[in-house]
């Protein structure tokens, strides 16, 4: 959290590098994973999904956010393809890589992964269910049986591939704290970064419109929460029609 | 001379087929409980995929009672000792089934009347009543789970 400058020597000012929707969702990923996991692993189901549902709605807004976000949380301007990863990784071993504002190439691939993996974590768990089929997601009355069972499965092994992706992710933030001396977690908290001059600050989005994406994002994940309606469920505020004396063919 | 060669045969085949059947008892009888779970669990999901809709059908709520129902009876026989995890069959049986055989069967017992409870409130066409006799057994199946079932993972 020091404001001295992490760039050795020639960094001169301290410019706003991530904003504040991005660190939110960020901080707020390291909380719900730990959650997540320990209500899956004591079996409450219940609270895992409704967790899991938050969990939803922020990799949503971060995914929209992606798109319409301040330039360092836009895909477009980190993503980059292998042939730039692979001259990045050449000038950083030859020392002579230019310093780069936001995620560096090959840092972007880590982002992607692990918001990848997220998208498909939360997409899985809302069919998923217990193996008793008592407790489920929230759209399990979507698929069928085996889906559901496979859906379950591919779950589990997915969020040992998230569990895998962030081992690599603090290997290398500490790889960074102790051999090239950036000290990236106190950017993420505070949002500055020391840079040398002459570097373009990064053009941040007002914070307006991280609200009007919230919002959005907080409405698709609540209707997701119930089922999607109408497709298959009804939609809270409608009670189902009371049931009176069936009659004898209505039975098969 | 023909009748004695078909005894010779059958003398040299039923052995080897009574030998085949016995070894690969257990694993059938395993496969065969692990199906009729599969029915419940069916039974179950489509229980609960019924509630959600906008106009629950309490017919379809009824026949997956009366599934439930017909397959929850067959629990009790289809855990015979040497049917655990030493067969080398894959299988979440637990040891802790054969140690305490007795909190085993009441655990089944439970399920067996939840779902024979579930099946009644079926009848009954009240959808507020099924849903809490079905809450009811989700219980049951999840108490037994959780003790003599391996979890995932
Ligand atoms: C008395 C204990 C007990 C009760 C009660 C019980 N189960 Fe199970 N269940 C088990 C055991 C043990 C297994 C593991 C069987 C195996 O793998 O050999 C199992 C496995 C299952 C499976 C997985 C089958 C497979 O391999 O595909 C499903 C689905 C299932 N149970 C559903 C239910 C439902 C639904 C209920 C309640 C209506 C229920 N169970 C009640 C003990 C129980
Ligand atoms: C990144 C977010 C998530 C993580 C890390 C996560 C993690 C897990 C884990 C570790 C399990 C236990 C798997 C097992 O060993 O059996 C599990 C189960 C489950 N999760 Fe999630 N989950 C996430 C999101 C969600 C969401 C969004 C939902 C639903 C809306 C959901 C619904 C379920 C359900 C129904 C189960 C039970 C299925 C089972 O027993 O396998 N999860 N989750």
């Amino acid at each position: 959290m020091s404001d001295a400058p992490d760039v050795a020597g020639d960094a001169t000012r301290s410019i706003a590098l991530w904003d504040l929707p991005v660190r939110l969702v960020h901080w707020s990923f390291v909380v719900l994973m730990p959650a997540l996991w320990w209500t899956a692993e004591k079996g409450n189901i219940k609270l895992h999904v409704t967790i899991g549902l938050i969990m939803l709605g922020l990799v949503l807004f971060r995914l929209v956010w992606g798109l319409v976000g301040s330039s360092t949380a836009r895909f477009a301007g980190f993503v980059r393809g292998p042939a730039s990863i692979r001259a990045y990784i050449a000038s950083a071993r030859a020392g002579t890589a230019e310093h780069v504002v936001g995620h560096n190439p090959l840092g972007a691939l880590s982002v992607l992964g692990l918001l990848g993996l997220l998208t498909l974590q939360v997409g899985l768990g809302t069919i998923a269910q217990d193996t008793d089929a008592v407790a489920s997601g929230p759209l399990n009355h979507l698929v069928s049986y085996d889906t559901a069972v496979a859906a379950s499965k591919a779950h589990e092994l997915v969020f040992n591939l998230i569990l895998a992706l962030i081992v690599l992710h603090i290997a290398a933030i500490l790889f960074y704290r102790f051999v090239k001396q950036e000290k990236l977690v106190a950017a993420m908290i505070t949002g500055r970064k020391w840079v040398p001059a002459g570097i373009t600050a990064p053009r941040m989005a007002p914070l307006w419109r991280g609200l009007v994406v919230a919002v959005i994002a907080a409405v698709v994940a609540v209707w997701i929460s119930w089922g999607v309606p109408p497709w298959g469920a009804r939609w809270p505020w409608d009670k189902p029609p009371p049931v009176e004396g069936l009659s004898e063919d209505s039975y098969m | 001379m023909k009748t004695v060669k078909l005894a010779a045969i059958a003398a040299l085949i039923l052995p080897a087929t009574a030998m085949v059947a016995i070894a690969a008892a257990p694993a059938d009888v395993i496969k065969a409980r692990q199906d009729n779970f599969k029915i419940m669990g069916k039974a179950m999901k489509g229980t609960m995929d019924e509630f959600k809709l906008p106009s629950p059908n309490p017919a379809v709520v009824k026949a997956n009672a009366n599934a439930l129902a017909a397959a929850a009876v067959k629990v009790k026989g289809g855990f015979p000792k040497g049917t655990g995890a030493e067969t080398g069959v894959k299988t979440d049986a637990l040891p802790v089934i054969w140690q305490k055989p007795a909190d085993f069967k009441a655990a089944d017992a439970k399920m067996a009347a939840a779902a024979k409870a579930f099946q009644a409130a079926a009848n009954t066409g009240d959808l507020a009543k099924m849903q809490a006799a079905a809450g009811a057994v989700g219980q049951t199946c999840k108490g037994c789970h959780d003790t003599f079932r391996k979890p995932r993972s």
